[in-house]
Order: structure tokens, then C-alpha cells, then sequence
């Protein structure tokens, strides 16, 4: 007699590090995520792009239990975002333990979110002395570090007030490093600033991209990012992923009617 | 015509002649310290009645709102002679008085305290809850993505911000408290009101007499709006706070 043994989560590659299955999410009578599948492997750059309201937010803010889902599966490291499985129900996770996930996810907001109370250095340093409970002086080396890298050492004791959009983004692409994370997600992270100040954060983010062992998604309409540092790139719609592709596949010949509507739009 | 007795009034208005009437001093002792504990409990008390209010578990909202219902829908001094009255006469509780070292804390202080305190909670719900509410979502977002629990998040993030929002109208309801303590009469319970009419009671020079505790009132009020002006100017060191009214015209009432 044959002994079947079922493993208690699906086998997962240990190169994916998110893993979307048969994801559903309805905003009322809205179908937000339609049945999406996807998955990011490890160190590889998405970028998702898609008209307003496609549901692309909704997606990545899925990720890190921003947003819950109705039904489906969502994994980030081999590990169920949000629920727990028992007798093949979903419960809602506790929050200290969604909370324990999260913080190994860094977000940066189209708004920034810094904190207007705390300086730069100080935003910095918040979450890992609060939440991984860093010893003080390893958190302001740590903080003071990351400054350097995002090119803004000097403004250390500036208070988020005090700085441009683009140096504001920069601080908070900083906080979620700060975590020391293995995945980042970017909700729109240039669409708030001014033209001039897109670049220095495009920047940061391409090193990032580019350089460390990082995995990054990304939720952008910025086509010089996604052709440099984008391994890919899904094109969503109506809370579908409607086409898939590499950056040069998507921009130069993209196979959907839709997509190519909307790039035409996009591109001028 | 009314002759007014000056001798009294001065008697009774310079604290070196008046604070020889322990009714006087102990009054004003009584006043201040029920209004700065009182205040504290409100603003404990509102504290988790905003949280509860935003909670996602039904029964506490549901407290909540039952506790903002009664105490705001009732008068102060109905509540105050229920609960020193009628918790008294059922032997719930007794208020005995409390003797700590030479100081004798009276069954009446107790319950006018506590009734001082449940009301403010009440209101300061509403003030707290709008203070929080008044934070961009953004923000709890951020402190979540970076791990921090609720709690955590509450206690970092949000209510220090929020705290420049809370803390003018909490200036306010503690300059309402240091009158509404007056109410505490009712009880007998010995507050800077009660003793100015107690001396009435003997003298009965009515006119003098309040005009005199109208006087310590209001140097009370005047002087708190003075610190609260100081505390509010400290607190928009990164913020700027134009749209509120300066010291003059909140003392005045103009606007």
C-alpha cells in the first residue's frame, strides 16, 4: 500500500520568494485581484505596470498583509502571508506574527510616510530599536551608514520638513533598509515627486537593484528604471495580470492589445 | 442702599488674611489637586475609550459607547450625588475617608474625584479620538511595514503626533475642570466653593463673598492659560500653529 504524505504548505522552490496562488480580493462588488499567479524569484527585480485602479497597489500592498485577501495564497519566503491554515480553513494571522513577517519587508510609500516627529537619523533608527530591539549605538552606526549610501549624511538632524520629496524618498528607502530586509516593495515611489527630484531616487534604486542581493517589486511607469534594472515586468489590468514579459519584450513588442493601448499612452 | 463691606472683602481676597480660614486654604488646596487628578483620569479614561472606539472587537465599542452615552447625557451633578449617594446607601461602596500621615482624604473628595474624572473621560474620548484620527493613515502604514505591532505603532508614531492636536483642547477642558469642581458643593466635599460658603453661611455677606471666590477663580484660569500658552508654544518648535488664537484673545474670548 502506497503511503501518501501531504505536505502541510505546497513545496516551494527556495529560489521564489513571493509566491502568488490563486489570489482573489473584491472590494465590494469590485474584483481587485482576479485569480492572479505569479512569482518573484530571489534577487530578481519586477516591475508591475498598469493603468490607475488596475489593482497593481493592491498587489504588491498584499504582500506585506497591507491588504487582505478573500481567497488564495499568498507566500513570501516559503511562508503564508496574513493566515494560517486548520482543516483546510484560512484564519487571519495573529498580529504580532504578521507583524514578525513584515518587519523582514521593506515598503516605500508614494507618499514618503516618513515621520514627521523624528529626524532623519532618527526614522532610521526607530524601527530597529523598537522592533528588533538594537542595541542603541549599532542602530546609529547602522543609520548613519545608510545615510551615506542614500548620499545624505549631512541631513541626518534635518527633520522630514526640512527636505525636498526626493530626499524624503531617499530617507525612507533608508528606514525599510534599516530592517535589513530581503524583499522590498516600492508603491509608486517617483509619482509624488517633481521631475527634477525622480533621478536621485531612480538612482538609489537601480544600486539597490543592481548591486546587492536584493529582491525588489516595484510598482512604477518609470521606463528608464524598469529597462535597466527590471528582470521583468507584468502589465496589469482589471485585477488580472494580463501580460508578462522582459522590459524590452514589453516595451518594444508587447503582444496584448491592452498593453499596447496603454503604452501608447504612457509613452506619448 | 447696599453697604459694601470692604473690610471683609479684602479680608477675605488677600490669601495672608483669607488662608487663616482653613475652610479658604484647604478649599483651594482641595480645588487644584481634585482638578490636576481628575484631569489625569480623563485623559487616561479617554484615552482607552478612543482605543476601544477604534477597536475591532464589537463588545468594547459597544462599552464605549455606552459609557459616552450615559456620562455625556447626564448632568455632572446628577452623577456625582448617584454615585457619593447612592453607592453610599446600597453599600457598594462606603467612601470611608482615607488618613494618609496628617492629610484625611474625605469619602466626598473620593467620589467627587472619581465622578470629576469618569465625566471628563467621557468628552476627552471625543478629543483624543479626533487627535488620532487627525494622524494620515500613512503614517500607522509605515510603522506596520517596518514590523511595529499596534501597540508599538500607538506609542511612537501615532500618539506623539496626535499629542499636538489633543494637547490645546486639552488645555481647555482642564481650565473647564477648575470650575466644574465647584459642583463638588453638592457634596460637601470641601473645595475652595464650599468654603467660601460656609464662611457665607456665618456672615452672609453674599456679594463680598463670591465676588472673592469669583476673583480666586479666576486668577486660577488666568494663570493656567498663561503656562498653557508657554506649553503650546513649546510643542509648534517644529510645526507652526498660526491658526491658533493667541492669549489675549482666548482669555477675552474673541475671536
Amino acid at each position: 500500500m502506497a503511503t501518501i504524505i501531504a505536505p502541510p504548505t505546497p513545496v516551494m522552490d527556495n529560489n521564489v520568494v513571493v509566491k502568488f496562488d490563486h489570489v482573489n480580493k473584491y472590494f465590494g462588488a469590485l474584483h481587485v485581484l482576479n485569480d492572479v499567479n505569479l512569482e518573484v524569484k530571489k534577487n530578481e527585480t519586477l516591475v508591475i505596470i498598469g493603468p490607475s485602479g488596475s489593482g497593481k497597489s493592491t498587489l504588491l500592498r498584499s504582500i506585506n498583509h497591507l491588504e487582505n485577501i478573500n481567497s488564495g495564497h499568498i507566500y513570501v519566503n516559503g511562508r503564508m502571508i496574513g493566515y494560517y491554515e486548520k482543516n483546510g480553513r484560512l484564519y487571519e494571522e495573529s498580529e504580532k506574527n504578521i507583524s514578525r513577517l513584515r518587519a523582514s519587508i521593506g515598503m516605500v510609500f508614494q507618499r514618503f510616510n516618513l515621520f514627521p516627529h523624528l529626524t532623519a537619523l532618527e526614522n532610521i533608527m526607530e524601527a530597529p530599536l523598537n522592533v528588533l530591539k538594537v542595541p542603541r549605538e549599532t542602530a546609529k552606526a547602522d543609520a548613519v551608514r545608510l545615510l551615506q549610501r542614500v548620499g545624505l549624511a549631512d541631513k541626518s538632524d534635518n527633520y522630514p520638513s526640512q527636505l525636498s520629496g526626493g530626499q524624503q524618498q531617499r530617507i525612507a528607502i533608508a528606514r525599510a533598509l534599516a530592517m535589513k530586509p530581503s524583499l522590498m516593495l516600492f508603491d509608486e515611489p517617483t509619482s509624488a515627486l517633481d521631475p527634477e527630484m525622480i533621478g536621485e531616487v531612480l538612482d538609489v534604486m537601480k544600486e539597490l537593484a543592481l548591486g546587492l542581493e536584493m529582491t525588489m517589486v516595484v510598482v512604477s511607469h518609470e521606463m528608464g528604471f524598469a529597462r535597466a534594472a527590471a528582470d521583468r515586468i507584468i502589465f496589469v489590468d482589471d485585477g488580472r495580470i494580463i501580460e508578462e514579459n522582459t522590459p524590452e519584450e514589453i516595451y518594444d513588442h508587447p503582444r496584448e492589445a491592452r498593453t499596447k493601448e496603454f503604452l501608447s499612452k504612457i509613452l506619448h | 442702599m447696599y453697604h459694601f463691606d470692604w473690610v471683609l472683602f479684602w479680608k477675605y481676597l488677600w490669601p495672608v488674611t483669607a488662608f487663616q480660614n482653613p475652610l479658604i486654604r484647604n478649599g483651594l488646596i482641595v480645588t487644584l489637586v481634585v482638578s490636576v487628578i481628575a484631569q489625569a483620569m480623563g485623559v487616561i479614561l479617554g484615552l482607552l475609550a478612543a482605543l476601544a472606539k477604534m477597536s475591532k472587537i464589537a463588545p468594547l465599542r459597544w462599552l464605549q459607547q455606552a459609557y459616552v452615552w450615559f456620562f455625556r447625557g447626564t448632568p455632572l451633578l446628577v452623577q456625582m450625588a448617584l454615585l457619593y449617594y447612592g453607592l453610599g446607601v446600597t453599600h457598594i461602596f462606603d467612601f470611608p475617608d482615607w488618613h494618609i500621615g496628617a492629610v484625611t482624604i474625605t469619602g466626598a473628595i473620593q467620589a467627587g474625584v472619581l465622578a470629576l474624572g469618569i465625566n471628563e473621560g467621557a468628552y476627552m474620548a471625543e478629543i483624543v479620538r479626533a487627535g488620532i484620527e487627525a494622524i494620515d493613515v500613512g503614517q500607522m502604514e509605515a510603522a506596520k511595514s517596518l514590523g511595529m505591532t499596534f501597540g508599538t505603532a500607538m506609542r511612537r508614531i501615532i500618539l506623539p503626533q496626535a499629542a499636538k492636536v489633543i494637547i490645546p483642547p486639552l488645555g481647555n477642558e482642564f481650565n473647564n475642570m477648575m470650575k466644574t469642581t465647584t459642583l463638588m458643593t453638592i457634596i460637601s466635599a470641601g473645595e475652595l466653593f464650599y468654603g467660601f460658603e460656609q464662611v457665607n453661611a456665618l456672615l452672609f455677606k453674599p456679594f463680598e463673598l463670591y465676588l472673592d471666590a469669583s476673583i480666586y477663580y479666576l486668577a486660577m484660569t488666568t494663570v493656567w492659560s498663561f503656562i498653557q500658552s508657554k506649553i503650546e508654544a513649546s510643542l509648534g518648535e517644529h510645526k507652526a500653529m498660526a491658526n491658533q488664537p493667541g492669549l489675549f484673545r482666548r482669555l477675552l474670548g474673541v475671536h
